[in-house]
């Protein structure tokens, strides 16, 4: 990987046909940073990548609203949104294959993404890290959702795993061992955890609940209960909206939804477990080799502000990062938050979370 | 008795290399094979190769695995085999399991015999019965192919869930409701709704080309109707039969998001197992495990062709009978009842589709469409809009059918000279259809999407043209496999008389060999098509920005938190669309037919 920051360089200087020779490797981090040359720094476009429901879902997303408010206020940028189809693992397969990272600020990134890019890229370093005054806002955020001790990705909303259950056919399952019950006999629809976020954030919740030597028991009880899993939230919720199942997981932000489609809320209780919330932040973090560093650092300072907060709580359906964020009645009467958050660090996760991931899927599969 | 031909399959090749169009096309297919498809899957297969998981090849990591190949894992250590077949014998012989890789087979044997089930009534009925609309049910049995997985999933949901629409019907009947949700029996199912239609389309060319004065001696010898359909029918019919099987176990081997939305995580197959190592970036895994699935499909590849071999004599099909009729004939009967299953399997989830784009929390409406048509009128350059994804897609799948025609008669023709090593030149060939889609992403995404470094040039291979040459590669041996049986059938004598009687090489085949295979390449043609406009993974991948989407793109993107609705909008959009131009190409296509 070393390699890469030096063929870049050498790139640029327009002696590319000598890349193949290794040469000694010097951060160049310090060198490109600093030169944006005679231009102002905060103008030009700004490439901002994302996963796609960010800024393409017809329900909800909030990318046309920042692009337009950041854009008017900074009148000389421009917003430039990108969406590739693998998401984080693009950049960091960008960064294996020596291609140039052409995005300047990632936004929406979980700890186990972080996880993974660390282990794949060793030491090169994806994303930069910012130092604790750099965001003006950055007082602001709530303490408990920072997840990158690096200090590289800045948490800008969270969600909390949750049970979504119909109170017209089920009790309300109040704890992980009620899930294992005869009661909930063939209730509960879950997501797969090796390809999907809230099934993933739901295994590590039973880790967090039952503890590593024992969740693989309790995952084989609950299979055992007729627990099904699902490939994604869609094709559980699909399953669940059509009275397939009784309980799903998903999030606890859900009623805010059901509000506004006016629908049943006897259909959308939430059920915290054992009175806990497992909590997914979602973070974002400016490119190592951004080309606009400085424009990238307003950006992820406009996204703390009170009135951006307060709009990707209603537009992402999340709750805000902020302590200062003041979100409409609309979402904060429906948007639940669990009375105890669970949720792994970051060094927690870093060389548990595939051996989880792998023996957990390993045993479903083996049925 | 091929020995005894083999002079002529010689004489024949030279015969068509003779033509210098036919040199040309082969290049430029081989061209267009290395760059978007032996190069890009050769590099994820030599990953696995020569790569290293945690010190350990990755091919032997997967052998030797108990969780892939259960009881044949223990195959890498020859000298424990015995000792392990005599604890085996001790354990009194309980049931083999033979891991992720073994369940995988099952499941695609199970969704063979399900597709041919469900199909070969249907290429049967379009070979002998005369109806209204006859023509355009024909075209639009490649409908279901085109349709995303997510929609299929959807629609199944709907149609067989436990409160879904049949066991509404099972209820208001007073009979019992059935629970297959998340069954094996849901997923081959829904593997019979995608395969099944291609099984009804290759077997009912090759049924529309049959010699029926072989059947007709038959009979006036005295066999009865069964006799000679098993002696005299089923064997013409036989390549074609088996072509259709090959392709639905290939597929249904290689299945992934239908198993992962209908089935779960606890059917997995070693498809779904490759999605989650790559999502993980664990590639050396995936390799690994993309080596041992491909030598198996490819294997199968092999000895399907190695089988395929065809009799001799084209004609013009049986007489076909009207289908309305007097209802005491059993066999209408019988129709009547696979009509009735084909409204349930086909129709039921199409049409759970179309209204649950009409329908949204407070009943019917029309506001899914409505957002389609805002979107297209307000939506930002980073938002997929309607128009541009049906453009692109009618564009790309045309130009695709324009590649894919030439490249898979090259393809045939060539598999029809039987020179030494053909067959194994006709594998490779027929790669395309053994290698996995996540593989082939995975290829281009490293080897043409991020570039290659080849003299201090980035070289790096997307937009358009790319994304046309990928489903051109798809999508070519279909048209190889419906137009290589029918071939075969040609007879020779035809062709050297023609020749005899003063015709040129070219003149003799387009006006000799061509007329008599054109049902195989309208065939192919629309499957070429149907590939296209259903393409999803290399489309995306390879598609730069956000200029390059297709309609199932669009489908995809719209899925939104808890609304089917746009998605299922832009669905029947898609629908609407593909089921026209498949109407289109087959009228086309029968404008030539003599």
């Amino acid at each position: 990987m070393k390699r890469r920051t030096f063929v870049k360089r050498v790139g640029a200087a327009g002696i590319a046909g000598l890349a193949g020779c290794a040469g000694p490797d010097a951060d160049s981090r310090g060198t490109t940073t600093g030169t944006s040359g005679g231009t102002d720094e905060l103008a030009g476009t700004l490439r901002v990548a994302t996963y796609e429901p960010f800024v393409d879902a017809p329900s909800v997303s909030p990318g046309a609203w920042i692009k337009e408010a950041f854009e008017s206020a900074y009148p000389d940028a421009t917003i430039e949104w990108q969406t590739p189809n693998s998401g984080l693992n693009h950049f960091i397969q960008q960064a294996q294959y020596d291609d140039e990272i052409e995005a300047d600020v990632y936004v929406g990134l979980n700890a186990d993404d972080l996880v993974r890019a660390d282990d794949e890229l060793g030491e090169t370093e994806l994303f930069e890290p910012l130092s604790a005054d750099t965001l003006s806002n950055g007082d602001s955020l709530i303490e408990e959702l920072r997840f990158d001790p690096a200090g590289r990705a800045v948490p800008f909303d969270t969600g909390y795993i949750s049970l979504v259950y119909d109170a017209g056919e089920i009790d309300e399952p109040q704890t992980f061992a009620d899930l294992i019950e005869p009661a909930f006999e063939d209730t509960l629809l879950l997501q797969n955890a090796q390809t999907s976020d809230p099934g993933r954030a739901f295994l590590l919740w039973t880790i967090a609940n039952r503890g590593e030597a024992n969740f693989l028991d309790y995952w084989q009880a609950l299979m055992d209960n007729g627990a099904r899993i699902a490939g994604d939230w869609n094709a559980a919720y699909t399953a669940y909206s059509n009275a397939e199942r009784p309980a799903v997981v998903s999030y606890s932000t859900d009623q805010v939804y059901a509000h506004r489609n006016d629908v049943d809320m006897q259909r959308h209780q939430i059920a915290f477990l054992d009175d806990q919330g497992y909590a997914v932040p979602e973070g974002m973090a400016r490119f190592a080799d951004a080309a606009k560093p400085e424009l990238a650092t307003a950006f992820l300072d406009f996204m703390l502000e009170p009135r951006t907060q307060s709009e990707i709580a209603v537009r992402n359906v999340a709750f805000p990062a902020t302590t200062t964020a003041d979100p409409p009645e609309s979402f904060t009467e429906y948007a639940h938050r669990p009375p105890e958050t669970v949720t792994h660090t970051y060094d927690q996760l870093a060389g548990s979370i595939d051996d989880w991931v792998s023996a957990w899927a390993e045993q479903i599969a083996s049925g | 008795m091929n020995l005894k031909r083999g002079g002529g399959r010689i004489g024949r090749l030279q015969y068509w290399t003779g033509e210098y169009a036919l040199r040309g096309v082969a290049v430029v297919t081989a061209i267009v094979l290395v760059v978007l498809f032996y190069y890009p899957v050769g590099t994820v297969l030599a990953n696995g190769l020569f790569g290293s998981v945690e010190g350990t090849n990755p091919v032997l990591a997967v052998l030797g695995s108990e969780f892939y190949l259960g009881a044949a894992s223990g195959l890498t250590d020859p000298s424990a085999v015995p000792g392990g077949v005599l604890d085996w014998m001790r354990a009194g012989f309980p049931a083999v399991d033979f891991g992720l890789v073994g369940f995988t087979v099952y499941q695609a044997l199970l969704s063979t015999l399900a597709s041919l089930a469900l199909g070969l009534p249907g290429a049967s009925l379009l070979a002998h019965y005369d109806f209204p609309g006859r023509e355009t049910v024909r075209s639009l049995t490649m409908l279901p192919f085109v349709l995303p997985s997510i929609m299929v999933a959807i629609g199944f949901v709907a149609m067989f869930g436990d409160q879904g629409v049949l066991n509404s019907f099972l209820g208001w009947l007073g009979l019992e409701s059935v629970s297959v949700m998340y069954t094996l029996q849901l997923v081959v199912l829904a593997h019979a709704f995608y395969n099944a239609p291609l099984v009804t389309r290759i077997v009912g060319a090759a049924w529309a080309g049959l010699d029926r004065s072989k059947i007709e001696t038959a009979r006036g010898l005295g066999a009865g109707p069964i006799r000679a359909f098993v002696d005299v029918t089923l064997p013409q019919l036989g390549p074609a039969i088996l072509a259709g099987a090959l392709l639905t176990f290939l597929f249904t081997f290689m299945s992934f998001p239908i198993v992962l939305a209908l089935g779960g995580l606890e059917l997995a197959t070693v498809e779904v197992w490759l999605y989650a190592r790559v999502q993980q970036l664990e590639l050396a895994q995936a390799a690994g495990l993309a080596v041992v699935e491909t030598v198996i499909t490819l294997s199968l590849t092999y000895a399907a062709l190695r089988y395929e071999s065809g009799q001799r004599g084209l004609g013009r099909g049986p007489n076909r009978k009207p289908l309305i009729g007097s209802l005491r004939d059993p066999r209408r009967l019988g129709l009547l009842a696979y009509g009735l299953v084909v409204g349930i399997v086909f129709l039921g989830p199409i049409l759970s589709m179309v209204v649950e784009s009409l329908t949204g929390p407070g009943g019917p409406t029309l506001e899914h469409y409505a957002f389609l048509l805002e979107r297209q009128a307000t939506g930002a350059s980073y938002q997929v809009k309607p128009l541009p994804a049906i453009r692109n897609s009618l564009m790309f799948g045309l130009a695709a059918l324009g590649i894919a025609v030439p490249m898979g008669v090259t393809v045939a023709v060539l598999e029809d000279s039987r020179i030494p090593g053909s067959r194994l030149l006709g594998t490779l060939l027929m790669a395309p259809l053994a290698v996995s889609g996540i593989v082939l992403g995975l290829g281009l995404l490293q080897g043409l999407v991020f570039g290659t470094e080849l003299f201090g040039h980035r070289i790096t291979v997307t937009g358009p043209v790319a994304i046309v040459a990928a489903h051109a590669v798809a999508a070519y041996p279909f048209v190889t496999r419906t137009v290589s049986p029918m071939l075969q059938q040609v007879d020779h004598r035809l062709v050297e008389t023609a020749r005899v009687l003063g015709a040129s090489r070219g003149r003799a085949r387009f006006d000799v060999e061509l007329p008599l295979v054109l049902p195989g390449i309208v065939a192919g043609a629309a499957l070429a098509y149907a590939i296209s406009v259903g393409e999803f993974d290399s489309t995306i991948i390879l598609a730069e920005g956000s200029s390059s989407y297709t309609m199932p793109v669009a489908v995809e993107r719209y899925l939104g938190n808890r609304t089917l609705g746009p998605a299922t909008a832009m669905g029947t959009v898609l629908l609407g669309v593909t089921a026209i131009s498949f109407v289109v190409i087959d009228r086309v296509g029968g404008w030539w037919e003599p």
